[in-house]
């Protein structure tokens, strides 16, 4: 008697495709089915350095499928991702901030297109790869939850998720670490056992993000990027740069400067295209704002809760103060360095995700 | 319990074997002589290809002499086409066609031949391409007025791939020839579903394809009547009286040869399957709402049904009945995995959202009554599920004024009354015109359940 039917998300990395194994295994009826988000006939990637979501993973994630014995689609979603994803990545260099598109990945494509076919498809649950896990609190009430292995955890990119989606999400993987996973598509056989994990952003690649955003806007818009590299705080003009979308918050490499000592990108002002630069002792700041905020739960004014500003961030607690017109600003109990417009500020309590929202400033 | 009888309605993409190749088959897979060498191992093959070149001449009222084995239709496709463009290019065609540059074709044909004429157009062709509406009536007008003294090929379908429908082949060779013009046909859909004979027919030029007909992948033809213009696109060793280099598939031409020996049932199984398209078509239109068939409004083959199902996208729909053990397709089999929808349908005139919600069920000779009566009963749930889901979709707004009727009621009846978004009166009249028009053809001879009988 099966559990269920699934549809898994399958990149054709090695978790997702261990997530599809170990349901099939644990008597789930599985679909398989990958977004080919991304037109890549004209790429030329060598066989194993394919990112998340090339051509080739397309294959690796069918021949996970294959041998699994289950059914496999490939979804086109290159509209979808074009729209909600690439778009305002580009759109958020160009405002000169540091985009994260897992999430709006995440909150558009796999949560939202794959929920839809979910339904179309008759299945019970959504499965995906992602290192997070699903627990049932003392109210019994499911949550979010921090991933058995910490180093791996991705719930930092699920803070968008709907909490009346929770019971229809499957994450298999949320309970083992980076080795037992790798092991456990050995023992099964998986062809994708020894890939590569993926790094970056996938419709990247190795060009790095300067050429990819020249790639997706005019000539005259790049050249309008550019401008000066600016020393905080004496206003000095340090030189000149070649558009604001090579930067970063707290980047010291490829400033292009020739100078004694050590500086950081303390701040990318995009109405004149200044990036200003200094001393890394002026990164560190005690209050951020963010919009767009999401909630998993519910929090008191003013909590004191841990909060992650970036991916690899171990986060830090800090004060969540609402604003009004329903924004939110993080007072850090100890000053963060480079907290960066663009990235997501993710809020825990404990192990639980309660809600995130996009920094502002 | 997932389902494990499994209905294949895809017949236009490719077909099973037949059982008498299979059988030929293994016979023949321990003959594997080159038939180019003249010792015994060669001849013995060579016999074989000689057998089966006789049988397919035979088939389809070709001299033995006349056919030329490629590696499929793609293969013969390119070959007229880019070989004519060379010829022109080179000076080499016979006086008759000197001073004719310019080439005719549709805007429906397989892209073996669209892109072939994008390539040779890029290289200074003139390619005029004629239009058929979605009634699937070919512009004969546009035809002629584009046909003249400078044309040298027309090239067109015998029948589409996506939609059916037959090109008034007859009528555009008369015309053609009496320009003065050659004749290519793209014939792959023809076998065992209409009958063909290439030399009445009156072509210079026909591409067919083994698989399409219940042999195997790999094999194709290209029929050149005798004395019409011809250049090799492959060239190498003497094989097929220097017309295409290369050590013959022998299996594959052996397979074909056998194959279409069947063709003797063509005068049965060409109503049979008929019968069981428009039972089937008359089932859809009667119990499934906001049906339309695309194409029908012109002369179609007896097996193909191409169908858009508002508001259900075709993608989604393909997987839920192949779940369900069912295999049709969007359009052609080659466009799937592109997320465009059907370049045939946008250019017959459908919208991108019609195209986007288009199926095409094609019926072949193992096709019983019992399987397209199965596929219609999963259909209508499928769709229903589908266009409910849509319905939720829309929010709570939409469920809250139009959807909790259609949900609570399972979908078919109370969507087509109030609709995912509620039928417009045009909307409305055309649904019962083709509800009155179905049960006019399920009321009429054709429907009759003798179909059964015959085997």
């Amino acid at each position: 008697m099966s559990k269920g039917r699934v549809l898994v998300a399958m990149s054709g990395g090695v978790d997702s495709s261990v997530a599809a194994s170990l349901l099939v295994d644990q008597g789930y009826e599985v679909i398989g089915a990958t977004m080919q988000v991304w037109d890549y006939s004209g790429c030329d990637i060598e066989e194993g350095n394919g990112t998340c979501c090339s051509s080739l993973d397309v294959d690796d994630a069918r021949s996970v499928a294959d041998h699994l014995g289950i059914p496999f689609y490939v979804l086109n979603c290159e509209t979808q991702f074009k729209e909600a994803v690439i778009d305002p990545f580009v759109q958020g260099y160009l405002a000169g901030r540091t985009p994260l598109p897992c999430v709006n990945c995440n909150t558009f494509l796999k949560f939202d297109h794959l929920v839809r076919k979910m339904k179309e498809l008759e299945c019970d649950f959504l499965a995906t790869g992602h290192y997070a896990q699903i627990q049932t609190n003392a109210k019994g009430e499911p949550e979010l939850v921090t991933s058995e292995d910490s180093w791996k955890d991705q719930t930092y990119f699920l803070f968008t998720l709907e909490k009346e989606l929770l019971p229809k999400l499957l994450f298999p993987v949320g309970g083992m670490n980076k080795p037992e996973v790798r092991r456990y598509a050995e023992e099964r056989g998986l062809v994708v056992a020894r890939k590569k994990d993926s790094t970056g952003i996938c419709f990247v690649g190795d060009q790095g993000y300067g050429n990819f955003i020249a790639t997706q806007v005019s000539g005259a818009t790049i050249r309008g990027l550019r401008g000066e590299l600016r020393r905080y705080p004496t206003g000095e003009i340090m030189g000149r740069h070649e558009g604001i979308h090579h930067y970063t918050y707290g980047q010291s490499k490829g400033l292009g400067l020739d100078h004694h000592e050590k500086m950081f990108v303390l701040k990318i002002d995009a109405d004149t295209k200044t990036v200003w630069i200094g001393e890394e002792k002026h990164l560190f700041r005690s209050r951020l704002e963010i919009e767009r905020a999401h909630w998993l739960q519910d929090i008191e004014d003013g909590e004191t809760l841990n909060v992650k500003i970036r991916y690899q961030h171990r986060g830090s607690p800090g004060r969540v103060i609402k604003g009004a017109g329903g924004e939110f600003a993080i007072e850090f109990i100890e000053p963060q360095r480079a907290i960066t417009p663009g990235q997501a500020a993710v809020i825990y309590r404990g192990r639980a995700l309660v809600g995130g929202g996009w920094i502002r400033a | 319990m997932q389902e494990f009888s499994k209905v294949y309605l895809d017949f236009n993409a490719t077909t099973p074997l037949a059982e008498r190749v299979r059988k030929k088959l293994t016979e023949t897979l321990s003959v594997w002589g080159n038939p180019s060498s003249i010792h015994w191992a060669g001849r013995e093959i060579k016999q074989k290809l000689r057998e089966a070149r006789q049988n397919i001449a035979l088939a389809t009222g070709a001299g033995p002499l006349e056919l030329v084995f490629t590696s499929g239709a793609s293969e013969s496709n390119n070959t007229v086409i880019q070989g004519l463009f060379a010829m022109m290019k080179a000076n080499e065609l016979p006086s008759a066609y000197q001073g004719r540059d310019e080439f005719i074709t549709t805007e429906v044909e397989h892209p073996s031949v669209t892109k072939t004429f994008q390539l040779i157009e890029a290289a200074g062709a003139k390619v005029h391409r004629i239009k058929i509406d979605r009634d699937g009536v070919f512009d004969l007008e546009a035809f002629t007025a584009a046909l003249g003294p400078r044309t040298l090929l027309v090239s067109t379908m015998f029948a589409n791939n996506e939609t059916g429908n037959l090109l008034p082949l007859a009528e555009i060779v008369a015309r053609a020839k009496a320009a003065g013009a050659l004749v290519h046909t793209d014939a792959v859909q023809a076998l065992g579903k209409a009958r063909l004979h290439l030399n009445e027919l009156g072509v210079d030029y026909a591409s067919l394809s083994a698989h399409k007909f219940h042999a195997l992948k790999g094999t194709g033809l290209l029929f050149v009547k005798r004395g019409s213009p011809y250049r090799p696109l492959i060239v190498g060793g003497a094989q097929e009286r220097h017309r295409r280099g290369g050590t013959e598939n022998t299996l594959g031409q052996i397979a074909f040869g056998e194959a279409v020996k069947d063709l003797v049932r063509l005068d049965a199984e060409v109503p049979r399957v008929r019968e069981l398209r428009d039972h089937m078509e008359a089932r859809i239109l009667h119990e499934i709402p906001q049906v339309t068939r695309t194409g029908a409004g012109s002369c179609r083959l007896n097996n193909t049904s191409s169908l858009v199902l508002k508001g259900v996208d075709g993608e989604t729909l393909l997987m839920s009945l192949d779940l369900k053990g069912f295999a049709v397709s969007t359009g052609a089999a080659c466009s799937s995995g592109s997320p465009e929808p059907s370049p045939v349908l946008l250019a017959m005139g459908l919208s991108r959202a019609e195209a986007q919600n288009s199926l095409r069920v094609s019926l072949g000779w193992t096709t019983t009554r019992a399987e397209v009566d199965a596929f219609v009963d999963t259909l209508k749930e499928v769709v229903c599920h589908l266009r409910n889901v849509a319905l939720a979709a829309q929010g709570p707004v939409a469920l809250a004024t139009q959807g909790t009727v259609a949900l609570a009621t399972q979908g078919t009846v109370a969507l087509a009354t109030q609709g995912p978004v509620a039928l417009t009166t045009q909307e409305a009249v055309a649904l019962a015109t083709q509800r009155t028009v179905a049960a006019e053809t399920q009321g009429g001879p054709s429907s009759s359940a003798s179909a059964q009988g015959v085997s």
